[in-house]
């Protein structure tokens, strides 16, 4: 009853029981010739030729503060307990309105590399970096408040849900990789940021570019493990009885039912590559060392760090780590107690952050990695609880390095208080289409029709930050 | 009504010359197709299409040099028709009985009972809730559910099966309130406006930002989802490619001015004190437990506060010492900062605690959360809409910025359909009313067209126009218009009766076709434009959901109520956000047999997406959804081969199989095939298997082949 005429592939596919599906999948290739199976994932060219192949963004969840780590405020001391100058007008953040006193940075921040770029103290590590490192210090956002402020950084609306940085990426360029999700999330094991999946949805871009959350571990991908009581051997014997079967189902020139028999043999070949890519056995001591593995407070980022530089290696398109999420004590968000709470933060953070611009730098995956350190906002100048700092959109910094990036500089300003941004302020489209146009997709070419509309990542479209190439 | 009018002379003076230019910027566009009344056309006359629908399809095939291909096989066509129409395979006595009934009217037979069963509201309550983003939460980081939103999703479902009329279904739901006052389930369908996310947090707000945005998300889902038209893009500039000025937006924005949500009671005032009663007498139940923790926590915390108070500047404890009500403005604000900085997190405190009060402490916190699943219901509400006691102005927002002020505008329509000189209500009730009657006229020209063609998509696949969602210049043209604009016209003709077409595109020649691929045809029509063969169809995450559960026999069918949470991998969970305690997000139902519900009715939180259903292109609930894309990719198999649902519904359709079939294995591949795909196996597949469960494999893997199979997923 089914099929009628057993068509010459399909023979061939039952003749060839016994041979492993993957075997089977190579013939199947070679036989489709002209219409090989569709990767909606295969690798695609830039819209012009750039530098950067991968992306590392990472996002310090709640906000550091501006003024303590890389855009020093001298003149705030002088200010230390008296209000903001009334010329300011009333800024109105989240929480706070204005009215409590000026709080100078606790750290002392001090001159670094050849180009002698401030970096506070909290940054012993980092700080020998900043040669590799282009600081932008007067990026803004839209929103006072954690989550749509994540949303826009993300996704360049303080909408939830619009499609992330990561997907736009993957969608306009494919993954170099045929054995690992193109695009890899790892969040703070202790909680998730307030913005919560949305994050790194794929929006109204197929669900294929969505991101994917890694962990170590052996079961790095969700689903990813042998479900209990499964053998590697039963499983595989499953898989080929199915992919025999759905061969059957297929009619040769159906390629979406071909891409389905394709994404099983993904998965499978992801079964044993992605266990492989969070393994660090075969790492170094030094390599461990470097990003602090071998201790307590550093082990848990350097371990995230170091499976970045792993995944990068790997051909992962893009991957997103988030330092904080979860209960306030493990975020950035520091309301009260600045001090102690970012004196932990970079504790946990600055020698990994450190250890993967070294490390990406002497294998030489710096120049095709760009490597992107920032948050959804920036904190006042002004207190909070009198020793913490409430949120500030109005004039932040993050930073690039690797990727075609020129290190050794700071683009762009706060005023004197590390309030507003001054001169050309740069948005979070901005942002975006400069780290589209480093890795040489053109913004307004990157587009997906959606409900009558030309979606873009940048909307109305950005700037590109030249100079951070330049 | 003059007082109205005499009130609003201002902002219609302003109209007036806003209206002048918004008329050359509409210009020669208002003659396209969209925007012109349907006009019936005559069926061709073609022997042996009696159906409308097909002789306006094979007239245009046979000008392309095309035909319709064969019809599929009778097993197959059940197959179709059941996932179409209910959204679960057909059962093998079903597949049995209607391949015995050689009666010519068997297939008639077939969609009638089909469309009488209660799953062809869920069926099409799924498609609707796409269109208007329906979620049970609010969305952003609290994303806490809404209580009574589900109401809604109930309402979308029974008007299907009860066969509510378009218009009236349309004019429920932008104005229930107004139209029918006193009606429960005309104010719950006006749950419409409210579907959308919503930013509801703490901390100072920019409250007419936030407004700004629930007035975008009302005027965004009715272009959308009723007007087929991207009034969006309207809201910062005039559109760039369709006639419709940036006013436009702002003046379908102002028929939802007054419009604000409210939670309103469905049951009298002695009943909701009843629930209240109930709820703080379950609350009392709780206390103890929380009594017990504070008594735990309590020797801790305090020990942390007095050793942050030693960190603290003595200034600040000086002030905080002082008494409350002898404290100056100044001390206060210091007393303020110290209990801040002496106050520790909820995970501080659980730090410093050793392990065993830890593990005590959350002994005690289960107990409760073990009573509180006997929460009462509380009293029931609709997740409505109300008209506010004040008026509110609309302005035009220069770049949709609310800081930006332009000129203020009218409610109105939009003016390349509507003169915007002609009388639209502009007092605080009945603009809604007039809106959705403006939609549900049959002078409208949009609103027929939109809806037949949605009902089109559902049953076909692709729209007659495509792009379900745009009518306007950047969305697709007709692919044949004559049958769009006939069945707009017969739609309106018929009352505005969806399920009366709905049947009439079942049963035409077309729907029936195989859907086999012709190298020739194909040459002609790659695309199947014109509908030379059926398309086939992956099914979205909530059909394959619930056909496994058909199939392992798990599924539970009842209907309605509150959304329903369900088993979550661990790896899922950690990702809600909280800043509290973890241990009681996701409580799962008391009665277990709950979580083999339909997937309709599992809770759909913005924040948490099921890995099955997103996984399967499941839309994300932000913006209108006309048509799910069909993305195939790795994680996909790694869900349905791996994950506990999947692994723990094999061995539930395996047991199945050798319960039915006492064991045998000839009886079990029949069955198997039977239940999965409505069919019996070829010689060569039952060869397969028979080989294949040979050795240690067993039956419960046979069966997770069976469930992953793309015939199984795929619609024939």
């Amino acid at each position: 009853m089914y099929p009628k005429g057993l068509q010459r592939r399909n023979v061939l596919r039952m003749a060839a029981q016994g041979f492993g599906a993957v075997a089977l999948e190579s013939m199947l290739q070679r036989e489709l010739g002209a219409k090989p199976r569709s990767n909606p994932l295969a690798a695609k060219a830039p819209h012009f030729p750039a530098k950067a192949k991968s992306v590392i963004f990472l996002f310090m969840v709640g906000a550091p503060g501006q003024m303590d780590t890389f855009d020093p405020k001298p003149g705030l001391a002088r200010y230390a307990g008296k209000p903001l100058p009334e010329s300011f007008g009333k800024i109105s953040s989240q929480f706070t309105s204005g009215d409590t006193p000026i709080l100078p940075s606790p750290w002392e921040f001090k001159r670094y590399g050849q180009s002698g770029l401030p970096v506070s103290s909290l940054y012993p590590h980092l700080s020998k970096c900043v040669d590799d490192i282009c600081f932008v210090r007067n990026f803004y956002t839209e929103s006072v408040v954690h989550a749509p402020a994540m949303y826009q950084v993300q996704s360049g609306r303080i909408l939830m849900g619009y499609p992330s940085m990561g997907s736009w990426v993957t969608y306009g360029l494919g993954s170099e990789s045929e054995n690992l999700p193109a695009y890899v999330v790892m969040p703070q094991p202790e909680g998730t940021p307030e913005g919560g999946t949305p994050m790194w949805s794929s929006g109204f871009l197929p669900a294929i570019h969505q991101g994917t959350t890694l962990r170590g571990g052996p079961n790095p991908v969700l689903n990813l493990k042998l479900p209990e009581g499964m053998t590697p051997q039963r499983q595989r014997r499953t898989l080929d009885f199915l992919q025999k079967m759905n061969d059957l189902d297929t009619e040769e020139t159906d390629t979406e039912m071909a891409a389905r028999i394709s994404s099983y043999e993904l998965a499978f070949r992801m079964q044993s590559h992605a266990p492989e890519a969070v393994d660090f056995t075969k790492e170094s001591d030094a390599t461990r060392k470097l990003y602090g593995l071998d201790q307590k407070p550093t082990q848990e980022f350097g371990a995230r760090c170091l499976l970045a530089r792993r995944l990068v290696e790997r051909g992962v398109r893009f991957v997103q780590l988030f330092s904080g999420g979860g209960p306030v004590s493990i975020q950035w968000d520091a309301h009260k107690d600045l001090k102690q709470n970012h004196e932990k933060m970079c504790g946990l953070t600055d020698q990994p952050i450190a250890a993967l611009l070294q490390d990406l730098k002497s294998r030489g995956l710096l120049d095709s990695t760009l490597v992107i350190w920032g948050s959804e906002f920036g904190r006042l100048p002004m207190s909070q609880s009198g020793n913490g700092r409430d949120h500030n959109p109005h004039g932040f910094t993050m930073w690039f390095a690797g990727g075609g990036v020129k290190g050794g500089q700071a683009i762009g300003d706060t005023d004197d208080f590390g309030l507003y941004g001054v001169g050309d302020r740069y948005h979070m489209r901005d942002f975006h289409s400069t780290i589209l146009h480093a890795l040489g997709l053109d913004q307004h070419k990157l587009w997906y029709l959606h409900n009558g509309r030309h979606e873009k990542l940048t909307d109305f479209g950005g700037k590109v930050i030249e100079k951070v190439f330049a | 009504m003059r007082r109205n009018l005499l009130l609003l002379a201002a902002p219609l003076l302003i109209a007036a010359t806003l209206t002048e230019r918004d008329a050359a910027f509409i210009g020669k566009r208002r003659s396209y197709w969209t925007f012109q009344k349907p006009v019936r056309p005559e069926p061709p006359k073609l022997a042996g299409f009696s159906n409308p629908v097909d002789a306006f399809l094979v007239e245009a095939l046979y000008s392309k040099g095309l035909s319709y291909s064969a019809p599929i096989s009778k097993e197959k066509l059940i197959r179709r028709v059941t996932l179409d129409v209910t959204g679960l395979p057909p059962t093998p006595a079903e597949v049995e009985a209607f391949v015995k009934d050689k009666s010519p009217n068997a297939y008639e037979k077939l969609v009638d009972r089909l469309m009488a069963s209660k799953h062809y509201g869920e069926r099409w309550g799924l498609r609707w809730l796409d269109l208007v983003r329906y979620a049970d939460t609010n969305g952003f980081e609290l994303d806490a559910e809404r209580t009574h939103a589900w109401r809604y999703r109930d309402y979308v479902i029974n008007a299907f099966n009860s066969g509510k009329t378009y218009d009236r279904f349309i004019q429920e739901q932008l104005a229930g309130d107004e139209m029918w006052p006193g009606d429960n389930d005309a104010l719950i369908a006006t749950g419409f406006l409210r579907a959308g996310q919503e930013h509801i947090v703490g901390g100072n707000q920019d409250e007419e930002m936030n407004r700004q945005e629930v007035l975008t998300e009302m005027t965004t889902v009715t272009g959308s989802a009723l007007l087929g038209m991207t009034i969006q893009c309207a809201r910062c500039h005039n559109h760039k490619f369709d006639p419709i000025p940036q006013s436009d937006h702002y003046r379908l924005q102002a028929v939802f001015a007054n419009t604000v949500g409210d939670e309103l009671a469905l049951v009298p005032k002695q009943a909701q004190q009843t629930s209240l009663d109930a709820a703080k007498a379950h609350d009392k139940k709780l206390q103890p437990f929380k009594a017990q923790v504070k008594e735990i926590d309590e020797p801790y915390r305090l020990k942390l506060v007095e050793e942050r108070k030693k960190g603290i500047d003595p200034a600040l404890l000086a002030a905080f010492d002082i008494p409350n009500e002898k404290r100056t403005p100044e001390q206060e604000r210091l007393a303020k900062e110290a209990k801040d900085q002496m106050t520790p997190a909820w995970d501080d405190v659980v730090a410093a605690l050793p392990a065993d009060v830890k593990a005590k402490r959350y002994a005690i916190r289960k107990q409760m959360h073990e009573v509180d699943l006997d929460e009462p219901e509380p009293f029931a509400a609709a997740y409505a809409v109300a008209n506010a006691k004040k008026p509110a102005d609309t302005h035009i927002l220069k770049v949709g910025d609310h800081k930006s002020k332009l000129d203020l505008v009218p409610a109105g329509l939009p003016q390349v359909i509507v003169d915007p000189a002609a009388e639209f209500p502009q007092g605080l009730s009945g603009r809604r009313t007039a809106l959705a009657q403006w939609l549900t006229s049959k002078d409208n020209p949009v609103t027929a067209r939109v809806m037949v063609n949605r009902i089109w998509q559902l049953r076909f696949g692709t729209g007659i126009v495509a792009t379900a969602n745009d009518f306007g210049t950047l969305g697709a043209r007709p692919t044949n218009q004559k049958l769009i604009d006939w069945l707009a016209v017969e739609f309106m003709d018929r009352g505005w009766d969806i399920r009366s077409i709905d049947r009439l595109l079942l049963l035409s020649v077309a729907y029936r076709q195989s859907s086999t691929y012709d190298e020739a045809k194909a040459k002609i029509d790659g695309d199947n434009k014109f509908y030379w063969r059926a398309n086939k169809r992956r099914l979205e995450g909530e059909a394959i959901r619930d056909s496994i559960l058909a199939v392992s026999g798990a599924l539970n069918s009842k209907m309605g109520g509150r959304g329903v949470k369900i088993p979550i991998e661990p790896e899922i969970y950690e990702l809600i956000f909280t800043e509290g305690e973890t241990d009681n997000l996701w409580p799962l139902p008391v009665d277990r047999t709950e979580i083999n519900r339909r997937s309709i009715y599992l809770l759909n939180k913005r924040s948490v997406r099921l890995p099955m259903m997103a996984n399967f292109d499941q839309p994300d609930t932000i913006t209108s959804c006309a048509m799910r894309s069909t993305s195939t990719h790795a994680l996909q198999a790694l869900t349905l081969m791996n994950s506990s649902f999947m692994q723990e519904q094999s061995k539930l359709f395996a047991q199945r199989l050798e319960r039915e079939c006492n064991g045998k294995q000839a009886c079990m591949i029949d069955a198997s095939y039977r239940l999965t795909l409505g069919r019996l196996p070829s010689a060569v597949e039952r060869k397969m298997v028979i080989e294949f469960s040979k050795g240690e494999q067993k039956l419960s893997d046979y069966c997770l082949a069976m469930l992953n199979r793309n015939e199984f997923v795929y619609v024939p």
